[in-house]
């Protein structure tokens, strides 16, 4: 445990933990049941929805990577050029558009009845935010692959009669760079929750009439979307005429200033487990 | 005219076309669709006695065609949703509403678009500005406090903390416990610093919202700034690149060859707080000029990626804050009423003014690249 703490990365992780859990158990005692159980699952689907996107994030980023450095190693020029063409493509067009549209695409599934499970609506939406933040990470691994291919060990290993695709899975990304692939997940972790949540708030302002937030897997971006909690974060700017009125926001206000409270905890925390494993493994 | 540029026009062209590929599709798709449709329930919808919405009616309708059509059940069903989607066309289809455009991108149309679009640009460079100066400040302080070797508050309140109890007198537990609240205090506004420059857009707004006016451009811009992460994590990457480049030897060559290495503020061999503040950041004879020369330099093709980034903020807070009158507002309400062509058209211009920026940082990086004949493409 003291090993645990003695970084930033795992002193922050450690409190953004305790700091959920003491939310939770606090919601418990004093949120009503059905907000409660709403609660839960919002955060339950958001970080789902989340691990989801960095899953799919380094499986495309890995392969991006690794697959465009080796298109340019054997000229394979059409392959290489297509691929960096896209990957640039994608960096033009600013997320929240192409969330946006893949949302679109969504409720244009749902409205025909052809998606209908909410768990294949939530890899959708995870789906889609990784194709805009995977370009990031497949930066990093073709970084590292260049700044290791530029050392002798590469060469050596290859003369030993190791494949060059294990050299580069195993010996440089595996064993040398996981850190640094383990900060750019953590960060997209981040970015998955933040647009995620974003998107959802948008779309109660409403894309299509027969898909709403009543059909949409809830996360905490839905949630803080409802009346209730819309009311209940306006209460907050009752502070600035009454600062005597903070203890309502603890107990009557509770449903949408928990989901304000975990959505901005978990992006700040995440931001500093980041920053932590930065200094940490001086990347 | 030179590659870079033929490239950035090249991904212009071809999201042109994709976007008329889709255009095409979709206008296709719709019409003969819809026509069928009106063809199947105009009939019906001159029936006054007909209430589609009346479960009663439903059931009787569904009972008749059972009868009067046995071998084919689906027809009754079949006819209810194309009412139903009528219905429903009734209240989202912005062509059958009064005092509304027609679908479609008309001149009007794009007209009343345009000084939207302007407004947008103008937002748009005004926060990118902001915000790169923003990153630079905010970076420049970060890193010369990370020199001074000051501890953050917190920790610095958690020294003061145990030493004032393990100090056995009274009086000096008193004292060191009163010089620890100062920095529990800092390490309270730092955390709510934080959360403000990590919230979204939208939960400061509402929580703001019967203190300010969120539709107006300084509260947007101010929004855009701070809100959504944007500012903080720029900063970083400006940290992060300057701690790296003081790691580099020439940062030692230059301390030797007695270029200025202290990093205490307004001293005459350390930085001054207006030469961090101002917005071209010069060091003269201080060691720290180099290493900030070099991190711009690296920085500038960072400003590709916080343009898209800077977008993304505004489409969240015109969207989400129903900003009326501004240009993303407009597109939910296009897609909303299904005007995919305006859409397509909104998205489009907002693509554009992302690839405007890139061929300008790309311009500039070229230009910054022939001052310190650093190879571009492998020139």
């Amino acid at each position: 445990m003291r090993r645990l703490l003695r970084y930033d990365d795992g002193l922050w992780g450690t409190f953004w933990i305790a700091g959920m859990g003491v939310l939770l158990a606090w919601d418990l005692a004093f949120l009503n049941a059905p907000a409660f159980a709403r609660l839960v699952e919002a955060l339950a689907n958001t970080l789902f929805g989340a691990t989801l996107a960095v899953l799919f994030t380094l499986l495309f980023g890995w392969a991006a990577g690794v697959g465009g450095y080796l298109f340019e190693q054997h000229k394979r020029r059409l392959p290489s050029l297509a691929l960096s063409y896209f990957m640039n493509l994608i960096r033009s067009i600013p997320q929240m558009i192409g969330i946006l549209g893949g949302y679109i695409v969504l409720t244009i599934l749902i409205e025909r009845e052809i998606l209908q499970s909410q768990l294949v609506q939530l890899l959708w939406m995870s789906f889609t935010i990784s194709v805009f933040t995977f370009p990031e990470l497949a930066d990093v691994i073709r970084e590292r692959i260049e700044y290791y291919r530029r050392s002798d060990f590469f060469d050596a290993m290859l003369c030993s009669g190791v494949r060059e695709s294990r050299i580069i899975n195993f010996d440089i990304l595996w064993k040398n760079s996981i850190a640094h692939i383990a900060q750019k997940l953590v960060s997209t972790f981040a970015m998955a929750i933040f647009l995620q949540c974003s998107i959802d708030f948008i779309i109660s302002v409403g894309l299509s009439t027969d898909v709403s937030l009543t059909n949409f897997p809830v996360t905490l971006g839905g949630m803080l979307a409802t009346m209730d909690s819309k009311q209940d974060i306006l209460a907050i700017s009752m502070l600035f005429e009454e600062i005597g009125y903070w203890p309502n926001l603890l107990f009557r206000h509770l449903q949408g200033v928990s989901a304000a409270f975990s959505l901005v905890f978990t992006l700040v925390c995440m931001y500093r487990v980041s920053n932590g494993l930065i200094r940490r493994h001086n990347l | 005219m030179k590659r870079w540029v033929i490239d950035h026009l090249a991904s212009v062209a071809l999201v042109l076309v994709a976007f008329a590929v889709l255009f095409a599709i979709t206008r296709k798709e719709e019409t003969p669709a819809t026509s069928q449709q009106r063809e199947l329930i105009a009939p019906y919808l001159s029936l006054k006695a007909l209430d589609a919405a009346d479960p009663l009616h439903r059931a009787l309708l569904t009972e008749t065609f059972s009868v009067f059509y046995p071998d084919s059940p689906e027809r009754a069903d079949t006819l209810l949703r194309a009412l139903d989607a009528n219905r429903e066309e009734q209240f989202t289809t912005l062509a059958l509403k009064t005092g509304v455009e027609s679908p479609g991108l008309t001149w009007a149309k794009a007209a009343r678009l345009a000084p939207m679009y302007l407004n947008f640009l103008l937002v748009y460079v005004i926060v990118l500005a902001l915000t790169y100066y923003g990153a630079h400040t905010a970076g420049v302080y970060r890193f010369v406090r990370m020199k001074q070797r000051r501890d953050p508050p917190l920790r610095e309140f958690r020294r003061r903390l145990s030493s004032a109890l393990a100090d056995r007198s009274g009086r000096g537990r008193a004292k060191q416990l009163l010089s620890a609240l100062p920095h529990l205090g800092a390490a309270l506004l730092k955390g709510v610093a934080y959360a403000l420059l990590f919230a979204p857009s939208y939960v400061i707004a509402y929580s703001f919202k019967t203190n300010i006016e969120t539709d107006s451009y300084l509260v947007m811009v101010l929004l855009a700034v701070i809100s959504n992460g944007l500012l903080v994590s720029y900063a970083n990457k400006f940290t992060t690149l300057l701690v790296h480049e003081s790691r580099k030897g020439y940062v030692e060559t230059a301390m030797v060859k007695n270029l200025h290495s202290s990093y205490a503020w307004n001293r005459p061999e350390g930085i001054s707080v207006s030469a961090v503040l101002s917005f071209r950041k010069r060091f003269p004879s201080h060691v720290f000029g180099h290493v900030y020369s070099n991190a711009h330099f690296q920085y500038i093709r960072t400003v590709k990626e916080q343009a898209a980034f800077v977008v993304t903020g505004l489409v969240i807070i015109e969207m989400a804050l129903n900003i009326q009158n501004h240009l993303c507002y407009e597109l939910l309400q296009t897609v909303l009423y299904k005007d995919y062509a305006v859409a397509a058209a909104i998205i489009f211009a907002i693509f554009l003014a992302v690839k405007g920026t890139e061929i300008g940082v790309d311009g500039w990086f070229r230009h910054e690249a022939k001052k310190y004949d650093y190879p571009v493409d492998g020139q």
